[in-house]
């Protein structure tokens, strides 16, 4: 779904990052995305923004196996602790998507609605987190793909 | 006419003849001569005209208080304006007089020449004005610059003196703190010794063949019914001693609580300055150790602590990603070796970044801690940070922070995250703030009303939220670190430091909006930074929600910081609490804000060139 980025060498490089993301959508916020291109040094290896996104790609495959343990261990608390945190360092880097999955797996985890706002019993929240997981990686595979794309990366 | 001008009469024509005798030196016709008409007289160079012509004729080297002679004698300055160059035929720098009686081949009109009568002095005021300002503005400028350089210098002094007032008032806590923990050992080894005594007794009770007692009576051991008596009665000297240690207590007799309300004044004056005491870095560690001292004032405190829980899990903090931290109590202290926090703090050097690299201008490099286990958010923060200029240390998690801080490590600003594993921010913020006072803000997407009521009832300065951008980011740095600032323009000496104008950011309508920004900023603001803490029970859902709507106004809002200490809120409450509202509606966006127009001139350019008021015009 994403076309090929070829992110051109210019020295205009908010243009640069705007059209090598073309296709992220509503999956990443491009205004916290670039600020994190902004502070590469070298616009062609991209070298602190690819090390910081690659690094968060096994953070959040490390973070999902540990969401499918604790689901299977029907531990919601971790399960809170967990989307919470992946929510952090996705948010950061402007992962939009992801992050308000992870927010309704922290939700969810500590017992509530996916906006926080009202009690769910445990079974409900349990079954609602199956599903919101599954989505949450699937929406991780989606940006990590766009991504990958982005830095020429899609061993 | 003559009559009336008296003595004036004879010496006026003086100036006139030294005039024409200037003009018939023949050797000075490059630098002042008649005028190609011969009804004028030409100053072709005025510099040299100054320098050398002036004080052979005139005695002095004022070119402007030459012309304003001439104007007395009512002579006139050409003007080419009308002409279609606009330029004098003399060249542009020359200045052309006349007077109608001054001509070249008439010498004795010349005596016709009189010195004006004050009455038409109007004409000639209305001339000065256009001719003497450079000289007169010169003056008054230089005045001024010297007057604000003056100013600035006693800022700083003032500035200097806070800073040593509030270390002594540090040192004089610690000694105070010192004592009562001294006196908390004296009462200990009363204790002890009182124990010791009473067993001594019950031991020599009990000898079958009962040894001399103190009282070298031996009946005690005959009459069994006396001793129970006795038994509870310790050593006079003990005795004694109890009795003057509970008259010296030092807890009555000492009133730490001025001194730290004091201090905690000194701190928002400051911003920060943490020296804490050595006993006081002490204590979290000593409460694991030492349970036995739990009586101690101190100790209580830190005690205090286990209520205050992060409200997820009782785990006190999270651990997703090492699940085996979870059952480990976090409180007792360094169960973690503290590394050499020095070698850490890497000051940023060489391979400065062109446009990513913002320096705001800082006085010295500020230390700053990040506080942040999830490594993303702890790589980019620090690469912002870097970016504007600040050396970073990292602390993994509350504990590490807390004791990284406890082990002496000085920063200006913690960047604390909220959720953490071992030790979360608020408990850390908590703990730091039994002995520090550097400023802490928290950082964190939970930005729920009463997690920031929470986060500013454990001491947080302020909050940041997550994602937090750049210039959420600088502007926190800006906003607490106001005083590692340049100055903007430190030559000028019109505009304030720097370090005033953005604390003056706190201030508020507090001013009387009468006096000027400028003057008002650099008398007075250091006495003027209010208290003001949005901490405390009464922060109101108004506020909570308008944060909430608005986050982006919410980071950007000065809002109020330097809490000093939050252990008893409501004690300082009471004084914050003015200024707090205001606060909280100017987040709110001030329905009730009596006056925005006020506000509105906080963030006024802060140049006004009112002080030249009261300056006098020399002269």
């Amino acid at each position: 779904m994403a076309k090929p980025v070829e992110p051109e060498p210019t020295d205009d490089r908010s243009e640069a990052s705007i059209m090598g993301l073309p296709d992220a959508g509503d999956m990443l916020d491009t205004s916290t995305f670039e600020q994190i291109l902004e502070m590469d040094d070298d616009e062609e290896e991209r070298e602190f923004s690819k090390s910081i996104v690659f690094d968060f790609f096994t953070q959040a495959d490390n973070t999902f196996s540990k969401m499918d343990s604790n689901i299977a261990k029907k531990d919601l608390a971790q399960l809170s602790a967990l989307g919470h945190f992946l929510k952090g360092s996705s948010a950061t880097l402007g992962l939009t998507k992801v992050k308000d999955s992870c927010e309704k797996i922290q939700h969810f985890g500590a017992g509530k609605d996916e906006t926080g706002t009202h009690d769910l019993s445990d079974e409900v929240c349990l079954e609602k987190l199956k599903v919101t997981v599954e989505q949450a990686k699937q929406e991780f595979k989606d940006v990590e793909k766009v991504l990958k794309k982005f830095y020429h990366d899609e061993s | 006419m003559d009559a009336n001008q008296g003595g004036s009469g004879a010496s006026s024509s003086d100036f006139v003849r030294k005039l024409y005798k200037m003009l018939e030196a023949p050797a000075d016709d490059t630098v002042v001569r008649w005028g190609n008409e011969g009804d004028s007289f030409v100053v072709l160079e005025n510099e040299k005209f100054t320098k050398h012509i002036l004080p052979k004729h005139f005695k002095h080297s004022n070119f402007a208080s030459f012309v304003r002679q001439l104007n007395k004698y009512d002579f006139h300055k050409v003007r080419h304006n009308n002409e279609e160059n606009g330029t004098s035929p003399y060249g542009t720098g020359a200045w052309e007089f006349k007077h109608p009686d001054f001509k070249a081949n008439n010498k004795d009109a010349i005596d016709n020449i009189r010195r004006k009568a004050p009455a038409p002095r109007k004409i000639n005021q209305t001339n000065e004005d256009v001719m003497i300002p450079t000289a007169q503005m010169d003056l008054v400028n230089t005045q001024l610059v010297a007057t604000q350089q003056q100013l600035q210098s006693i800022t700083e002094r003032y500035n200097e003196l806070s800073i040593h007032h509030s270390m002594l008032l540090q040192e004089v806590i610690g000694l105070q703190k010192t004592l009562v923990n001294h006196e908390h050992v004296l009462s200990n080894v009363m204790n002890f010794l009182h124990t010791v005594d009473a067993q001594r007794r019950r031991d020599s009770r009990a000898a079958p063949f009962p040894p001399p007692t103190q009282n070298g009576n031996t009946v005690d051991t005959q009459n069994p019914q006396v001793t129970p008596l006795e038994d509870d009665v310790p050593a006079s000297p003990l005795q004694n001693a109890s009795k003057l240690l509970s008259e010296t207590n030092a807890d009555a007799m000492l009133n730490p609580r001025n001194l730290e309300h004091m201090n905690e004044i000194t701190m928002r004056m400051n911003g920060t300055l943490t020296t804490p005491p050595p006993e006081l870095m002490r204590r979290p560690v000593s409460r694991g150790n030492a349970p036995g001292s739990a009586s101690s004032s101190n100790t209580m405190r830190i005690s205090d602590l286990d209520n205050i829980v992060y409200p997820v899990g009782q785990t006190h903090g999270i651990d997703p990603m090492y699940s085996e931290h979870i059952h480990n109590i976090p409180y007792p202290m360094p169960s973690k070796p503290v590394e050499a926090v020095d070698a850490k703090l890497q000051p940023t050097e060489g391979g400065r970044k062109k446009s990513t690299q913002v320096d705001p201008g800082w006085i010295r490099q500020p230390q700053i801690l990040l506080v942040e286990d999830d490594p993303t958010c702890r790589r980019i923060g620090g690469k912002f940070l870097y970016a504007f200029n600040c050396a970073i240390d990292n602390a993994l998690d509350g504990l590490e922070a807390v004791n990284k801080m406890n082990a002496g490590a000085k920063y200006d600003l913690v960047l604390m995250d909220i959720i953490m594993p071992n030790l979360d921010g608020v408990s850390a913020c908590h703990l730091i703030r039994q002995f520090d006072s550097t400023p802490i803000i928290a950082m964190t997407s939970n930005i729920r009303s009463d997690d920031i009521s929470m986060y500013f009832q454990h001491g947080m300065n302020d909050v940041l939220p997550k994602p937090f951008t750049k210039e959420g980011l600088l502007h926190m740095l800006e906003k607490h670190l106001a005083h590692l600032k340049k100055p903007l323009h430190q030559m000028d000496g019109m505009v304030p430091p720097q370090l005033l104008a953005s604390t003056r950011q706190s201030l508020k309508d507090d001013e009387s909006p009468a006096k000027s920004p400028a003057t008002t900023s650099n008398w007075n603001s250091p006495n003027q930074i209010p208290g003001v803490s949005p901490v405390g029970s009464n922060v109101t859902d108004e506020y909570m929600n308008a944060v909430q709507g608005h986050p982006a106004t919410y980071g950007v809002n000065p809002m109020v910081s330097n809490i000093g200490y939050n252990t008893s809120p409501q004690m300082p409450m009471a004084q914050r609490q003015g200024p707090h509202r205001r606060q909280i509606s100017d987040i709110a966006g001030g329905e009730d804000m009596n006056n925005p127009a006020k506000r509105q001139q906080m963030y006024a350019p802060p140049l006004q060139p009112q002080p030249m008021n009261p300056m006098q015009r020399p002269r």
